[in-house]
């Protein structure tokens, strides 16, 4: 009895997950097979497209006809490369700082820095397009920033705002806590700088809490759109990939240049844009996963 | 590091300084290594982090469209604006669109990953299905929604259709803009905590429950009396940054509604993003940003409060 009662609540529970994970996964499938079918077995299916026949031509014009994609993509590879070595580096040396110098004001500057969390990035957007734009000596500015356009639309305006991130520098600060000082002492005591015992002892116990980093900034950069929007919506060139992907996303009918295409729109070429935007952080994600849940745990755990 | 031996031929004077200076930075050692770092860093703090809010504040009071001319000193003007229509809504919008959306999808996380600490088959699988969402783009996985909303050529009519049931213009329609915006915001934004919960569920001792079932509980009282207090900090820390993200809600709106009809689905972030870029009106923008720093501030405080309060009581 009360093994086949575990039995049907086991079948239920799983039922349930397949379910949920189904419903979660519905677009992106829906996505994935849209993107390889033609316009007329898309418009012909109703739950799922049949890519019958199968056709990588979204793709390949994407790839090929709009060099402009790639730049995007690669605009976007540059933020993130910059967005995870300067931050990083920075909650390496400052979570050090904070968790193992000793030395006066230490606790008023770390809550200074955390103070900043509270802050909803709007109360940064508008004032930080009004500095870039007003500059001094940048863009056509003057000393006092007047007379240009500062660095609205070109690359400083996507890489100098957001470097010291207080969330990293806590998430550092407390993995520094959780690694016994003794490593430390025994280095010091083998004559090793500062610099060797970050590098040596500390750099390799800090991977997991690093590798958290490196998932949350690739996907947060990857997926950035409000501030390249305000920043340098104008140019075209230097747009990252969010941004860009989604202003040509109805375009496949133009781009094609099928007769029509204002009428019927070429839904298949806008599910292989997203398709292309989402598949490189699920494999991102998938690689990584395992330091990742190690970090959450780690932090769910200790509270 | 290499140390020099004293030998009887160096000159006294000169091992003193250096010997001096060694000694010096071995006392400062940890001070002077803090400021060599923390100095920088402070400076870029101060130029991109303290002066945008001062700054956010100030241009709240007066009256500047940022391109031209300086800015003028007009009081609470901007923020007088905030309590005349439609801005009453855009907040009751936003606090809709976060609050609706952080309980169902904290509440569904709950469960989900109560169900993923059974010992079940493909657990990783299913983790990483919940969380694959929260992987995607805001402002791209909105224009799919698009398609799948849209009125005469998107996949939910078409389903409809195939099922017999009349088209439904969504778009015009108020309450099932609100709904999907609601969804859209549930289907990206539950991953996190799925993965926070299942986290801190595994970290929970089994002798726990067992100590629990000998002494008689059973399956819910098991969830009420164990596992809900021992996950309050982590639903603490999951509602109040949802609560922070979810009034941040922008993509979904700017790209499925534009805010419409009649501002019945706008939010605050779209109104500043407006009024900042679009009306070029940077004080009612500023203001806006200075009132949704306040009410976050106010609800992170309350609950914290709130969470520990109940935390004490036995």
């Amino acid at each position: 009895m009360q093994r086949r009662r575990l039995t049907r609540d086991r079948i239920l529970i799983q039922l349930l997950l397949i379910t949920g994970s189904l419903v979660m996964a519905y677009p992106l499938i829906f996505g994935a097979l849209a993107s390889v079918s033609t316009l007329e077995s898309y418009y012909e299916s109703v739950w799922l497209p049949a890519p019958i026949p199968f056709t990588p031509d979204n793709y390949l014009i994407i790839l090929s006809t709009q060099g402009q994609v790639i730049g995007w993509i690669l605009n976007t590879l540059i933020r993130i490369a910059w967005y995870i070595l300067v931050p990083g580096l920075i909650a390496v040396l400052c979570g050090y700082v904070f968790a193992r110098l000793q030395f006066k004001g230490r606790d008023t500057i770390f809550i200074l820095l955390l103070s900043s969390l509270m802050m909803p990035g709007i109360v940064y957007f508008v004032p930080t397009y009004v500095m870039l734009a007003r500059w001094p000596l940048a863009g056509g500015n003057d000393l006092f920033g007047q007379g240009g356009f500062g660095f609205v639309n070109r690359w400083p305006a996507l890489l100098l705002p957001g470097l010291v991130n207080a969330f990293y520098i806590f998430l550092l600060r407390q993995t520094y806590f959780s690694i016994p000082v003794d490593f430390e002492e025994a280095a010091r005591i083998d004559g090793a700088t500062t610099w060797r015992v970050l590098y040596h002892v500390y750099l390799p116990m800090l991977k997991p809490a690093i590798t958290v980093m490196v998932i949350f900034q690739s996907v947060a950069i990857w997926n950035d759109y409000l501030w390249p929007l305000i920043a340098v919506g104008g140019n075209e060139a230097i747009w990252p990939l969010a941004l860009g992907f989604q202003r040509i996303m109805f375009s496949g009918s133009s781009l094609k240049g099928q007769p029509g295409g204002a009428v019927i729109l070429d839904y298949p070429f806008a599910f292989a844009l997203a398709t292309l935007a989402t598949v490189p952080m699920i494999l991102l994600f998938l690689v990584l996963q395992r330091y990742f849940v190690e970090g959450v745990q780690g932090f769910a755990i200790k509270g | 590091m290499t140390t020099t031996t004293p030998s009887i031929t160096d000159q006294p004077a000169l091992t003193s300084a250096s010997e001096r200076w060694r000694r010096w930075f071995y006392r400062r050692r940890q001070t002077v290594e803090a400021w060599v770092i923390l100095l920088p860093v402070l400076v870029y703090y101060f130029i991109f982090n303290i002066t945008p809010v001062l700054l956010n504040l100030f241009v709240s009071f007066t009256r500047w469209n940022g391109i031209s001319g300086a800015p003028q000193w007009v009081g609470l003007a901007n923020y007088l604006v905030y309590l005349k229509p439609p801005y009453p809504l855009i907040i009751f919008n936003t606090a809709l669109f976060a609050f609706s959306a952080l309980i169902i999808q904290t509440t569904l996380a709950f469960f989900i990953a109560v169900l993923l600490n059974q010992k079940v088959f493909g657990r990783g699988f299913h983790r990483a299905l919940w969380y694959v969402p929260t992987l995607t783009s805001a402002a791209i996985m909105a224009q799919i929604a698009v398609i799948f909303i849209s009125p005469y050529d998107g996949i939910l009519n078409a389903i409809l259709k195939s099922l017999g049931q009349p088209p439904v213009i969504w778009t015009i329609e108020a309450t099932w803009m609100r709904i999907f915006i609601i969804a859209f915001s549930i289907w990206r934004g539950v991953g996190g905590p799925v993965v926070i919960f299942l986290a801190a569920l595994q970290g929970i001792h089994p002798e726990l429950y067992e100590a629990a079932m000998v002494d008689g509980a059973a399956g819910r009282q098991l969830l009420r009396y164990i596992t809900l207090p021992l996950l309050r900090p982590m639903i603490l820390f999951v509602l109040v940054t949802g609560v922070i993200g979810g009034f941040q809600i922008f993509e979904v709106v700017l790209l499925m509604t534009k805010g419409g009809p009649q501002n019945q689905t706008n939010v605050m972030l779209l109104q500043i993003y407006n009024d900042a870029f679009v009306n070029t009106n940077l004080g009612v923008a500023s203001a806006g940003a200075v009132i949704m720093a306040l009410l976050l501030l106010w609800f992170s405080i309350t609950s914290i409060r709130l969470m520990s309060r109940s935390q004490e009581a036995p």
